[in-house]
Order: C-alpha cells, then sequence, then structure tokens
C-alpha cells in the first residue's frame, strides 16, 4: 500500500482500502450511505421493509421518454353520484388518473374513494385465482376446475331439489349489461331466488315511491339542487355518503338556499346545515308528519297542486291533524314543537323546497311508511314535478340504479314488468327463446310467477323449518356474486347458515368476508372465483340522477380474473343453455385466448333498449351514450342540457325515461313528472297504474293538468293498442309498426310505435294520473309511526304496535309483532338500553374488503369503533379510545374501540358497517385466502344486529337496534 | 520483523486514512445558501419549452377548473 | 404571476379526505407519509369546522431559515422544495414548522427518522423533470405539466383551491361575497376585536362558529338562522 500518493489518491485509496478492510458495502461513503437507506422513496435496499408499497415502482418510466399513453375515460365505481376519471395507461399499466373537470356531475371533484380509485390497478389484496376450500384450506384451482365443479355440483343440487334451492346474490356494481344478463342467467337457471344489494339500501323507497305516483327513482337529480331554495336532509349523511353531491348543495346554499338536516347524529353534513334537529331513530313518520301538521295548520299547502294531482291528501289530512299534534310529536320523536315549526316553516316559504333521504329513512320495519310520508310532505307543498323540488334520494352503490332497474330482482325482471306471465312472454320475445322452454325450467309456473327470497333472509331460508317456507326444498346453496355479507343484519345466525349449506360460492374481484366466514365454520364444498372490477371491462352504469355513463376498459382483468360476463357464459354453457343465453348478442375475446369468450357490452345494451319499454331505458344506445361521454364539457350544469354541440339537445346521461327508440332521439328526463316541459323534451305526469277511480273518486288527473302542450288535456288511462284506435292514432304507426303493437300496450309493443305517435302528439303514453297519498295495496293506507321492532321506549310500543306477523311473505314466514312483544316481556330495552345504529364512512364503501385492502384509504381509518354519548361513557366507566365490548339481544358482542363524541345523543350509540375480519373479538386473517386479506379488519357491526324486516319489501331494520356497551375484557 | 512493523504501520495508516475514503460533502459550503442540485423552472422543458408567459397562462386558466361558478350562472 | 398558494375554504372542506388520498395516488406515498392532512376543529358538535393542511410554502421558510445542511430552496412560483441527496434527516425543519408540514417514514436505516419528505405543490424536486428520478424521490411534477396540485383539482366540493395566489383570492372572494361569510373562521374576532354582545360574530352558524363557545352540545342546538 503506498501512503505517498498525490492528492487523487484519496478518491482512489478510498475503493481499495474498502476492499483492504475487506468490506462488503459498496461504499463507506457517508453521504452515499444515507442515499441508500432511510429514503423515502424505497428504491433501495429497505424497500421491502415497506410493506404498503413505494413510492415510484419500478417500471415507471421517464415521462419525456416515448411511452405512448392512452386515456381511457371511465366512472368511479364507489357511489351513484357517478364522478367521470381519465385513466391514463401506459405499456397496459394504470399509471395516472386525472380529473374530468369536463364532467356536468361532478366538475373533476372526487371524494377520497374516487381519488384513489387508481389502487383497483394495484390489486395487491384481490383475489388473484379461482380457489376451494380444502379441509378448511384454501388451495389454488384452475378456472376448469372451478366451473366444473361447481357447476357439477349447483347441476346436482337443482337435479335432487329443483332450482329454487339455490340462491343468486347479484350486485349492485355490476354494469347495466352484466345485472340485466344475470336476471336472464338466473331465470334460464330456473328461479326467482336472487336478489342484490338494493334490497338492504332503497327498496323500501322503491315500492313506497312507485305506490305513490310512478316509479321509485330519485325525481330530480344532485345538479337540480342548484335550483332549490331549501333542502331538508333526513336520515342522509350526504357529506360521507355522496361527498361530491354536496358540492352542488354547497353551491346553492351560498347562493341563498338553505339546508336542514334531521338526523339522530350530528353528522359532517349537519355541521354544514343552516339548521339541525336531533330526533330519535325509527321515528320519522312522527317527525314528517308533525312538520306536515303545521304546513295545514298554517294553509301553507298548495291546494291547485291537490286538487289537480293528488289523490286522497284530504284523508291524510284528518289522519295527520288528529295524530300529529306537537305533544305527541315531542313524546315520540323527543323534539319539541318550535323546531318542527321552524322546519315546516322554512320549507314552506323557500319553494321549490327538496327533500333528501337514504338509509336513515329506508332501514327499518316500516320504511316504505316513513318514504311514503316524505312523498306526501312534497306532494302537499307542491314540490313534485318540479326544478329545484323533487325527492331526491341518493342511491348507494355505483349501480344500485341500474341493477334496480333491470338487473336481478326476486320479485320483477328487466324494467319493473314484474314475474306473471305476460311479463315473461313479453322477455321470451326480447330474448329469442321460446316461453316454454323457460317455463320448463322452473320448477313449476307457479313458482315462475311467485316473488322470490331476499338477500336480508336467504339464511332463513336455508335455517328454517321447511314446512313453513313456500317453496318445496330449503336453500341448499347460495352464490354470492359481488356483494358483501356483513351488510347483512344477522351475521351470528348467517355463519350458521353458511355452515349448513351444502355448497357457498363467491364470484368477486375479493374473497371479501363471506371467505372468511365460510372457512371459519367449514372445511369444504366452498369456492371463490374472481372476478374483475368495472374498470377492467367496459359497459354503461346508471347514476342515482338516472343518467346513464359508458365507462371504457381501462385495464386488462388483472391476474387470473375473468369478467363476470364472461364467468356467466362458461356457467351458462356449463348448465347447458349456452346458445340460449347469448342468443342476440355479438360474442368477443378482448384479451384474446387469454381470457374467457364474452358477449359485448354494446349488443347487450342494444338488447336492453328493445326490451325496456316501461322506464324508457329504450333511447340509451350505445352510440349515444358514447358521444355524451366525449363532450361532457357542452352540457351545462345546472340544467343538465346540451347546448350545441354533437349532443345538442340531449341531457347529460339521457336519463331515463328515455322514450322510443333512440332514432327519435328524446333527449331523457332529468327531472320527472314535470308538466311544465313537453313530451319530447323530458316533460311527464304521474302514472296511471292503479286504475281509473277508487271510491267513486277519480284517480285521473283533474282538466288542465297535462304535459305542456299536450293533446289531451285531461287525466287518461294508460295507451295501449285499443286506446290508440279509439282515439284515431292507430294509423299514424308504420305497417310494421302496426304489426308489432297489435294486442299490446305502451310496454310490450316491442317497436314503440305507441310511444312514437302519442309522443308526437305530446302525450304520455303511460296515463295522467293523480299520486296517492293513500294507497290501499300496503300494510298501512296512510303511513302510521310503528315502534321498531328493538324499541327503546316499551311504553310506546304498547301505543304504537307493530304489525302482525305474517305467514309466507317473500316465501318465508315474517314476523313482527311477536318479536316486539317478546322484547317488551323480556325487558330487552333495560337489559340494552342504548340504541345501536350504524352508517357510513367517507373512507370506506359497503361491505367494505375493497376499499379497506386499498392502502391509501386504510389508512385513514384503521380502527372499527362506536361512537358513545359522553354521559352514556361515564356511566359505565368508559374512556375514549378504550376498547368496549357492544353487545346486542343476539347473544352477540362486538369489540370496537370506544369514541366519547358528542356527535351521538345520549341514549344513541353509532358503528360504521364497513369493517369486517373480526369475529366477537377474534381476527380472522387466518381463513382468508394467502395474500388477500384486507389491509385492515374490524368488527362488522351487522354480526350483531337483530331481527326486523319491512312490512312491504323485507328491507333490514339495522339503523335501530338496542345494545349494552361494556368495558373490554378478554 | 520490518515486515511485522510495516502492516503495523500499515493498519494503523488505514485506519488513520478512513476518513480520506469520504468524498468531500461540498465543493464550497456557503452557509444559508442551497446547497444542493440545481431546479429548472417548471417552464424549462416540454411543453412550455423556457415560454414563461405561456406557462403562466396555462397554470391559471386551469385553476377556473378548480372555481364552479364558472360553468354555473347564478 | 403572484407565488403559488393554497387555501382552503373551511365553509366548503367536509372532511372526505379525497386531497389527502389524491396526493398519495398522484406520488405513490407510503404508508406512515401524510404530505397533506384535514384538521377537524369541534368534533361532532355544532360549528365543526374542517380544513386541508399541508406546506403554506411559505415566503419565509421557516424550514430553510433552520436547515443545517441547506437543502431547502424555492423557484420562481414561490414553491418551497427540498434536495432528498442533501437532507441529512435532522427533524430540525419539522420543529420549525408551524404547520407540520415535514414528515418522516416510520421505516428506515434511521428508524424513526429518514429523509424528509414534504408537499410539493406537485412541482417535484430537483432531478430532470419529468424524469424517473423525480417521480421516485419526490413524486409527480405537475406543474411542469401544466397542471395544479392534484389535491386542489380532486377536492369534493372545491373547498381546497390551488394556484396562483392571485387567482384563487379571487375564486374564494367570489365565494364569501356570494354567501356573505366565510372570512370570519380565520380569526375575525382576533383581528378585529368585536364587543361581546351576544358573543357571535357576524354570520356566526347556530351554535357559534369557532371562537364561539362549542362546550357541550346541547341535545338539540337551539334555533338559530343564518343569513337574514
Amino acid at each position: 500500500m503506498l501512503l505517498t500518493r498525490k492528492s487523487d489518491s484519496a478518491r482512489v485509496a478510498g475503493p481499495r482500502l474498502a476492499r483492504a478492510i475487506g468490506s462488503r458495502i459498496a461504499t463507506m461513503d457517508r453521504r452515499a450511505f444515507l442515499k441508500r437507506s432511510g429514503l423515502v422513496a424505497g428504491a433501495g435496499a429497505f424497500a421491502s421493509q415497506l410493506p404498503y408499497g413505494t413510492m415510484g415502482k419500478a417500471e415507471a418510466a421517464d415521462e419525456s421518454s416515448s411511452v405512448k399513453a392512452e386515456v381511457h375515460r371511465t366512472v368511479c365505481t364507489h357511489c351513484s353520484v357517478g364522478c367521470a376519471i381519465d385513466a391514463v395507461v401506459e405499456n397496459g399499466v394504470w399509471t395516472r388518473q386525472e380529473p374530468v373537470f369536463d364532467s356536468p356531475i361532478n366538475l373533476g371533484a372526487h371524494c377520497a374513494k374516487g381519488a384513489s380509485i387508481r389502487e383497483h390497478g394495484h390489486g395487491e389484496h384481490r383475489l388473484k385465482t379461482p380457489m376451494k376450500l380444502v379441509n378448511g384450506k384454501w388451495q389454488k384451482i384452475s378456472w376448469e376446475t372451478a366451473i366444473n365443479e361447481l357447476g357439477d355440483k349447483l347441476l346436482a343440487i337443482r337435479k335432487e331439489s329443483g332450482p329454487d334451492a339455490v340462491f343468486w346474490i347479484g350486485s349492485s356494481k355490476h354494469s347495466n349489461e352484466q345485472s340485466y344478463l344475470l336476471r336472464k342467467f338466473v331465470s334460464f337457471f330456473g328461479t326467482n331466488n336472487m336478489d342484490h344489494q338494493a334490497r338492504i339500501c332503497h327498496s323500501t323507497t322503491v315500492s313506497g315511491v312507485a305506490n305513490t305516483w310512478g316509479y321509485g327513482a330519485m325525481t330530480n337529480s344532485y345538479n337540480d339542487m342548484q335550483n332549490t331554495k331549501c333542502a331538508l336532509y333526513i336520515g342522509s349523511n350526504a357529506a360521507e355518503a355522496h361527498p361530491v353531491s354536496v358540492m352542488h348543495m354547497l353551491h346553492a346554499k351560498e347562493t341563498g338556499a338553505k339546508m336542514i338536516v334531521a338526523d339522530p347524529r350530528f353528522t359532517r353534513t349537519a355541521a354544514k346545515a343552516d339548521y339541525y334537529v336531533r330526533f330519535r331513530s325509527g321515528t320519522d313518520v312522527a317527525f314528517l308528519f308533525g312538520v306536515l301538521w303545521h304546513i295545514f295548520k298554517n294553509n301553507w299547502q298548495d291546494d291547485k297542486y291537490i286538487h289537480d294531482r293528488v289523490y286522497g291528501m284530504d284523508k291524510v289530512k284528518e289522519d295527520v291533524m288528529a295524530k300529529w299534534t306537537p305533544d305527541k310529536v315531542e313524546e315520540v320523536t323527543g323534539v319539541p314543537e318550535a323546531q318542527i315549526f321552524k322546519i315546516a316553516e322554512m320549507m314552506a316559504k323557500n319553494r321549490p323546497s327538496t327533500l333528501v333521504w337514504c338509509m336513515g329513512q329506508t332501514q327499518h320495519s316500516i320504511g316504505n311508511a316513513f318514504v311514503r310520508a316524505s312523498c306526501i310532505v312534497q306532494l302537499a307543498l307542491g314540490n313534485i314535478g318540479v326544478s329545484g323540488g323533487g325527492a331526491n334520494i341518493f342511491r348507494g352503490h355505483d349501480n344500485v340504479q341500474g341493477a334496480t332497474d333491470i338487473g336481478p330482482n326476486p320479485d320483477s325482471l328487466p324494467g319493473y314488468y314484474g314475474v306473471s306471465t305476460g311479463a315473461w312472454k313479453h322477455f321470451a320475445a326480447v330474448w329469442g327463446v321460446d316461453y316454454d322452454w323457460m317455463l320448463k325450467q322452473f320448477a313449476s309456473q307457479a313458482m315462475m310467477e311467485k316473488s322470490g327470497m331476499t338477500v336480508s333472509r336467504w339464511i332463513d331460508g336455508v335455517l328454517e323449518k321447511n314446512e313453513l317456507i313456500d317453496q318445496d326444498s330449503n336453500l341448499r346453496a347460495c352464490v354470492y356474486w359481488g356483494h358483501a355479507p356483513n351488510s347483512q343484519s344477522r351475521g351470528k345466525e348467517m355463519v350458521e347458515a353458511m355452515k349448513k349449506l351444502d355448497v357457498l360460492a363467491v364470484i368477486d374481484p375479493y374473497p371479501s368476508a363471506t371467505a372468511a366466514m365460510g372457512a371459519m365454520v367449514r372445511k369444504d364444498n366452498m369456492y371463490l372465483l374472481p372476478a374483475c372490477t368495472q374498470l377492467e371491462t367496459s359497459g354503461s352504469v346508471t347514476a342515482s340522477n338516472r343518467s346513464l355513463q359508458w365507462r371504457e376498459r381501462v385495464i386488462r382483468p388483472l391476474f387470473e380474473s375473468q369478467t363476470d360476463q364472461a364467468i356467466m357464459y362458461a356457467l351458462a354453457k356449463k348448465f347447458g343453455f349456452g346458445p340460449e343465453f347469448i342468443k342476440n348478442y355479438e360474442l368477443w375475446k378482448p384479451d384474446g385466448d387469454a381470457k374467457f369468450e364474452e358477449p359485448t357490452p354494446e349488443s347487450v345494451l342494444k338488447e336492453i333498449n328493445r326490451a325496456t319499454w316501461t322506464i324508457g331505458y329504450t333511447g340509451q344506445s350505445p352510440e349515444r351514450l358514447k358521444l355524451h361521454m366525449k363532450n361532457m364539457q357542452t352540457f351545462d350544469v345546472k340544467t343538465l342540457r346540451a347546448k350545441g354541440g354533437p349532443c345538442d339537445g340531449d341531457y347529460f346521461g339521457l336519463p331515463w325515461p328515455c322514450y322510443g327508440t333512440p332514432e327519435i332521439k328524446h333527449p331523457g328526463s332529468p327531472n320527472l313528472y314535470m308538466t311544465s316541459r313537453k313530451m319530447m323534451d323530458g316533460g311527464g305526469c304521474f302514472r296511471a297504474n292503479f286504475g281509473v277511480e277508487r271510491d267513486g273518486v277519480t284517480l285521473l288527473a283533474e282538466d288542465g293538468s297535462y304535459p305542456k302542450d299536450s293533446e289531451i288535456t285531461t287525466g287518461y288511462p294508460e295507451f295501449d293498442h285499443v286506446l290508440m284506435k279509439k282515439i284515431g292514432w292507430w294509423d299514424e304507426l308504420t305497417d310494421a309498426e302496426k304489426k308489432a303493437a297489435e294486442g299490446k300496450n305502451w310496454k310490450t309493443d316491442l317497436l314503440g310505435g305507441i310511444q312514437r305517435v302519442t309522443m308526437k302528439h305530446n302525450v304520455h303514453f303511460w296515463g295522467n294520473a293523480k299520486a296517492r297519498a293513500v294507497v290501499w295495496n300496503f300494510p298501512d293506507g296512510i303511513p302510521q309511526h310503528r315502534e321498531p321492532i328493538y324499541s327503546p321506549r316499551p311504553d310506546l310500543v304498547a301505543k304504537y304496535p307493530t304489525h302482525d306477523d305474517k305467514k309466507a311473505f317473500w316465501r318465508l314466514p315474517t314476523l313482527f309483532k311477536s318479536v316486539q312483544q317478546a322484547n317488551v316481556e323480556n325487558k330487552i330495552a333495560e337489559k340494552f338500553p342504548l340504541i345501536l345504529t350504524s352508517g357510513r364512512l367517507v373512507e370506506y364503501e359497503g361491505g367494505g374488503d375493497e376499499t379497506r385492502s386499498n392502502r391509501w384509504l386504510a389508512e385513514l381509518q384503521q380502527e372499527g369503533f362506536v361512537e358513545i354519548n359522553p354521559a352514556d361513557a361515564n356511566d359505565r366507566g368508559v374512556r375514549n379510545g378504550e376498547y368496549v365490548w357492544v353487545k346486542t339481544a343476539t347473544g352477540a358482542q362486538l369489540k370496537a374501540k370506544a369514541q366519547v363524541t358528542d356527535r351521538v345523543g345520549r341514549g344513541t350509540t353509532f358503528m360504521p358497517f364497513h369493517f369486517a375480519g373480526w369475529w366477537m373479538g377474534k381476527d380472522m386473517l387466518e381463513f382468508y385466502p394467502e395474500g388477500a386479506a384486507p389491509i385492515i379488519r374490524g368488527e362488522a357491526v351487522n354480526t350483531a344486529t337483530t331481527y326486523g324486516y319491512d312490512s312491504v319489501t323485507m328491507m333490514q331494520e339495522t339503523k335501530t337496534t338496542l345494545c349494552q356497551v361494556e368495558k373490554f375484557t378478554a | 520483523m520490518r515486515a511485522c512493523t510495516l502492516s503495523l504501520l500499515a493498519a494503523a495508516a488505514a485506519l488513520a486514512l478512513a476518513g480520506c475514503g469520504e468524498r468531500p460533502q461540498v465543493i464550497n459550503y456557503k452557509q444559508g445558501k442551497y446547497q444542493g442540485k440545481p431546479d429548472t423552472p417548471a417552464y424549462a422543458n416540454a411543453p412550455f419549452n423556457g415560454n414563461r408567459q405561456q406557462y403562466e397562462n396555462t397554470i391559471n386558466t386551469r385553476t377556473q377548473s378548480q372555481n364552479e361558478y364558472v360553468r354555473l350562472r347564478d | 404571476m403572484a407565488r403559488m398558494k393554497f387555501l382552503c375554504d373551511a365553509e366548503r372542506c367536509i372532511e372526505c379526505n379525497s386531497c389527502v388520498t389524491a396526493c398519495k395516488q398522484e406520488h405513490e406515498i407510503p404508508w406512515g407519509v401524510n404530505r397533506r392532512r384535514v384538521v377537524t376543529l369541534n368534533d361532532g358538535v355544532p360549528g365543526e369546522r374542517s380544513i386541508s393542511v399541508a406546506c403554506m410554502h411559505c415566503s419565509d421558510a421557516p424550514c430553510m431559515a433552520v436547515c443545517p445542511v441547506d437543502c431547502f430552496y424555492k423557484t420562481d412560483d414561490g414553491v418551497v422544495l427540498h434536495d432528498k441527496d442533501l437532507c441529512i434527516g435532522c427533524g430540525y425543519c419539522f420543529y420549525a414548522c408551524p404547520f407540520g408540514a415535514p414528515q418522516f417514514p416510520q421505516a428506515g436505516a434511521f428508524g424513526v427518522r429518514g429523509k424528509m419528505d414534504k408537499c410539493t405543490f406537485c412541482a417535484g424536486g430537483p432531478e430532470p423533470d419529468r424524469s424517473a428520478a423525480e417521480f421516485q424521490k419526490y413524486g409527480r411534477n405537475r406543474l411542469a405539466e401544466g397542471k395544479l396540485p392534484a389535491c386542489a383539482e380532486m377536492c369534493s366540493t372545491k373547498a381546497l383551491l390551488g394556484g396562483d395566489g392571485d387567482v384563487i383570492a379571487n375564486i374564494y372572494r367570489d365565494r364569501v361575497t356570494h354567501r356573505g361569510k366565510g372570512g370570519e373562521v380565520w380569526g375575525w374576532a382576533t383581528a378585529y376585536k368585536l364587543p361581546a354582545q351576544g358573543g357571535t360574530q357576524p354570520g356566526a352558524a347556530p351554535g357559534g362558529a369557532p371562537g364561539g363557545a362549542p362546550g357541550a352540545a346541547p341535545a338539540t342546538p337551539p334555533a338559530g338562522g343564518t343569513k337574514s
């Protein structure tokens, strides 16, 4: 070693010294050492210590390099607002997402979930391959094995016990095409035992609202709230469930609108309200009719509107004035007169006013009554069919509206046609199959025309005594296809049902809590099939405001996942009805032989266009929708109408009803029931669906109330070929149209001639009737308050008891009074004195396994918690941040962190329902397939929720049950 | 013996010169002034190529996308 | 052009955390590092306000002033950036910053410490613009593309504004003019020392704005209007 080298020797000696000393570290240099370690970028040796991804993936190229970037426009897959996203893809990898400022719906805005949706392109915690439970452990299998084994097992069950022994739980996260195909698929399998998330979301809304005036959807839109003068949010936490909708509301507030929030919790939405009122969960009828009492008392109702367009308001008034005086309202709801009066005054004096509701109103044993009460208030104020007014129902999942409209509903074929013989014949014609062949697929015609079971009760289909269920066999198999289990109540009994099943299958991008719950209690006969997300396929999606948007495919299905339509076709072939299933469609293989063949979404949508005349899914052709997505900036944000440009005159997304064939270019209907607009301008009136008169009183609209420029200026019933001939418009149909319309009505005329010609005369073919404030096909003709099944007030149970038990309701015996009475006798309200309610967080969506697998979201909510009022916490010696047991009358107990806060009033507790993966204090990580468990796991509140169902739709009563909270002890 | 001393000296020298293995941190350290790598302004490269005015115009126009009043008349 | 600034309109912020995840997504930021956070005051009671906070890109940045290796610099646009190659992870900037902008990774050779990471106003850092090296160390350089920070562009209610200070000031002023309030959350009571008549500031929300007495929430808040 030379010690006498010149100045450059230091440089040379360095590496040599290092070698001489025998160090294996690449350099001894302190700065270089620092460069390699602790660097946030993680490109160095310590990247492996950062478990949740690092900054700068190795494959990211220099942006200025010549990698060609493609941009695909899609729509967020989380909630029903429908925020557009421009996804940038390089070399098949989804590298960036950009906001779409042009979108008239979200103007580029996102919530936490939309801003992080690119994580779907990583999908580290996805279900990557088909799996099978073997002796309690998950094993990878091939697709062929999966389709064959699962298919064989289901076929065997079908053979032994009939097709009704299988329950298919479909998805509100499927695109329109996929959910329509699923309805068809399960129909060909031979049963109506299918359902999806709408059941536990807005089923009560759809039914209650449809039975009031037409169809049960949001009547106006998020954008239209810009035009309101006062908005009442009751049972809606839009700031967390529909954040971007709040942008429209806050803008409206800035320009003069008032905002009222009524909720048992002081939610983040309430923090933005001009006026907030706290009331007891489950007392909405009393609350709303308390408001209506003041409206009538002060003569604020719109008499002309009621006279022209509403039936039965006088009977409602009689009932309300007698029953809902301020003292009774206060007794039931806890709200003093002054506050109720103020709400009534604000809504009445600032019209048009709108009413917004979500799960807070729907998830109750009398949810159908709550929503009808909301409708009645709006009818009394004359707010329906008015821009700025309306019943603004915010739907949940991204395509729950579409799935409700045309998807796997147990009580209806696509388009609310129902399951009568006529409906089946209509669809036999549309699907190009023989009606008799379809009939043979079913156990019998009776079963074909009987509504199936619901997702909220499938467990009873398994566990209930066979002689009490309204079908031959109990359920022996269940397929969870894009649906989580922890959003349904009675989780403790659900695992019993999962244990008892012969076969349990999950078809989902994530294993979901079903995999863990199933593996916890089963050893075998359970299958997981990886479907891909909506970002890996194309198709249309219907937002809450009924606008349809077209999603382009961003990336190909990750790992070994397949699209849902490919899986359906593969199973259809296995079940022997492959050719029938794809009868009218084009087939393609967008990824060559790497993935299964599937029908193109465009060809499926075209069939939907030919089929769905009821709600006007007929005009939204793929071409028109794609044109809208490319020209978003031409649409006005307040009116949603395109001003000039290629879509001139259309409303964005052609919100249904978009009547007639695509050729006649109906612009869509952004606000429903507007008599101030012409039919071809999106106008309408209330539907004539319940007859022409009742008890001698007409149900048709009064003279002078009709869509603008209608040639018929009186009320009239729905149109069919007879009426067309009688009026003398029959000869305006073309010969082909006449042939199709002969013997048909406006819903079953497959070429749409009746619709086209009546609209030429500015007449609405579904009739012109009054909305019904009183109905005769519901348990309560006028909404009545009935205490929840698990009520904290036994004294009020005596005054306002619930319904009588039902014997065969959606094929199952359903208890009301007996459970409520038993609760009173067993003093449940004393043992479990706190109301337990559940709801949403902005960071997570639905059952939560998908969003809790997104590391950017999961970091923001790392623990399941229960909100408890400080007084209640002190009564129990519970401190903020401590673990507690939340116990309910089911015997289940949940381990959650106590969040002591004034957000909930004394006597109420709240848990978010998005968590799963813990079972009564135990982590279920071991039951998930390796590498596919969500990052964050917690107790599912629904493990402990109780029996209670809506008297019309079998909605679960998750918003009001009872619990006790105790300090946690192991 | 000489070899032993030499190797001892070498070892000592090795230890003493261990500091020489360090590359100089900064050539000319000026306290209070930024000492890191130079950075170019945002408009230096594509797509602006040095055109500061175009860059500012683009940015200011795009900022209006955060203002929904632009698309919503009162 | 004035300097780049952020402004979070607390009347609109609903704590949706879109800004937080937009930033994490755009720059692939690891778990434990949060360049942007939403802070909520009076959580759960009337008067609840939220505001999104990241680096304020101060004119006279304390972080820059105290850094022992002088790794900070300011661009023409007023964005405060730093050179991670120089950073020694001492954390002094973290002490000096009143907003908690400097972040440190959870894992790394120094245990809790490591290279400081913070909001760059989506302007990258001292590596060639839009290069892989820049993305690895500092994240995306949106300014060099003519775009604005991802957090501001994706805010759900357009509460968070980011861009040239003059431009966003105009946008904010427009809103305040329309709604008649908004500025008072920034401390008018302190600035203007208003008399305690009823203890409310102009245009306060029911239950009092911050500065009013939130205390324990009443079981039902008192009736109160905002604008007359």
